[in-house]
């Protein structure tokens, strides 16, 4: 808190002094380029007030619902082809090389593609989002499902389990271990497809990335700073609450044990 | 392995010792069906063993095999849930299991919270609570301290006395053979054949420590020391 104290008043005075005293407009850190913390206050109180044509809440709202779209989209859809290239070996064989080769290119490099087959509104940001979150649960849950403790699936046997038993008392909850320890990363990333999609996406798609773009387009640093500021804020509220639900999930692991206590 | 053949009686507690190596593990689970025998077969009421295992036989293995998202209360409920067995009765047989084994205040306890000897007696109480009529165990008790280990044996014991399964039991430990078993099996070194079967002739019900200390105790042990002990020694017969 106090390094936060610090920075703030250290950005503020920095920013007010002038380079050459009587020239107008001439500072020795100029606020045109990273804005004054009191520039950025009275910009956020304007632009979260209703005067504006898409207020801040409006835009905040759009970005939180696709990256959180993007996310159970992503986190299902992952965990289902994670579970069942885990459990079929062929399968795996045969579309390992396309999965690497998809999960090498580099995501930005799709958004062009994207907005041309999904335009710009919310679907475009859910698909960016989708495309980087399924990867991750993918991998992680396919390693999952490949790493199930045959015992397990023995002791499961000699209890009298079938195969269809064996899949949902051994194995999902086996793969489910390892989807679950993937939430926090993924929705960190689900916000940076939907951010990303949103430089691109204009108005329609509005969200904060809209806001950066636009206040590129203006030159306008305040409303930059707001938008990056609301965006930290909300990866951090984001990643909180999933990490808490990834703790109830996991509660049966010892290191989540010693963790809260 | 190389012709190892012996019976088991019904609601007889046999043994199965010998060196590490000789196949005393694959032998339970050529009884359990997870390995097929490559030549020979196994018989159960005379009819062979093939492919899965069959639903009389409960296995306890070495290692743990608790589930370890599950309560303790939902590891032993397993076996009942995969044969359909739910709501109240299911409940019940639980909450019995769960006061055999002494394990009341931890029904809903992880078993990552418990200790070893815990985590075996569910694993022990999840086998028998579906009432198997064969109990293969596999050292279900080779990672314990000697403490729990004899607590154990006096838990399994009494469990034995109650209903009698057919039980194959496979260790290294000689004394924990003779305190539990009404025969012994004596394997020899790799490749492992049928070298001795030894009846264990102490009085039942055995109490786990005092059998130890009595002079029956210590003539079995010599005699089954000593050959095993060739086996040991390398001296192949």
């Amino acid at each position: 808190m106090a390094i936060l104290v610090v920075v703030l008043g250290a950005w503020e005075w920095l920013t007010g002094i002038k380079a050459i005293s009587r020239t107008p407009g001439l500072y020795w850190i100029d606020p045109f380029f990273i804005s004054r913390p009191s520039a950025i206050a009275r910009r956020f109180v304007y632009l979260a007030s209703g005067d504006v044509r898409l207020s801040l809440w409006q835009m905040a709202l759009s970005t939180v619902q696709s990256t959180l779209w993007g996310f159970v989209v992503g986190v299902s859809t992952g965990f289902v082809a994670g579970l069942l290239l885990g459990r079929n070996d062929r399968l795996a064989r045969v579309l390992e090389p396309y999965i690497i080769a998809f999960n090498s290119l580099p995501r930005i490099a799709l958004v062009p593609l994207v907005t041309m087959i999904f335009g710009f509104g919310l679907l475009a940001k859910v698909v960016l989002a989708w495309t980087i979150v399924f990867f991750i649960v993918f991998f992680n849950t396919f390693q999952g499902a490949r790493s199930v403790d045959a015992d397990l699936i023995h002791a499961a046997r000699f209890l009298g389990a079938g195969e269809r038993q064996i899949v949902r008392t051994v194995i999902v909850p086996s793969a489910l271990a390892w989807t679950f320890a993937a939430l926090t990363p993924s929705i960190s990333f689900a916000l940076i497809g939907v951010v990303v999609g949103e430089l691109l996406g204009g108005e329609s798609g509005g969200g904060l990335g809209y806001l950066i773009t636009q206040s590129l387009g203006t030159l306008n640093a305040a409303d930059m700073m707001v938008a990056l500021v609301s965006l930290a804020a909300i990866g951090i509220v984001m990643a909180l609450g999933i990490k808490q639900v990834e703790r109830r999930l996991l509660r049966w692991r010892p290191e989540y044990r010693a963790e809260r206590a | 392995m190389d012709r190892a053949s012996f019976e088991a009686l019904e609601g007889e507690f046999v043994a199965i010792v010998g060196p590490s190596g000789c196949g005393k593990s694959t032998i339970l689970n050529m009884i359990g069906g997870l390995v097929t025998p490559t030549a020979g077969d196994v018989r159960i009421d005379g009819a062979p063993v093939s492919g899965a295992a069959p639903r009389t036989v409960g296995y306890v293995f070495q290692k743990d095999t608790v589930f370890p998202w599950r309560t303790v209360a939902r590891n032993i409920a397993l076996g009942l849930e995969y044969r359909g067995v739910t709501g109240p009765e299911r409940d019940r047989r639980v909450r019995e299991a769960v006061a055999l084994a002494g394990l009341e205040g931890f029904e809903e306890a992880f078993p990552a919270t418990l200790s070893g000897g815990m985590r075996q007696r569910v694993a022990l109480m999840r086998t028998l609570v579906v009432d198997p009529e064969i109990l293969l165990m596999d050292e279900p008790f080779g990672a314990l301290d000697t403490h729990t280990k004899l607590t154990l044996h006096a838990e399994l014991l009494a469990l034995w006395e109650a209903r009698h399964q057919t039980v194959v039991f496979v260790t290294h430990d000689l004394s924990e053979a003779i305190t539990l078993a009404d025969r012994i099996v004596v394997m020899t070194r790799r490749p492992g054949r049928v070298k001795m079967v030894h009846e264990v002739k102490l009085e039942r019900p055995r109490d786990v420590i005092r059998v130890r200390e009595s002079d029956e105790y210590a003539r079995e042990y010599g005699r089954i020391w000593h050959v095993l002990g060739e086996e040991f020694a390398g001296r192949v017969p």
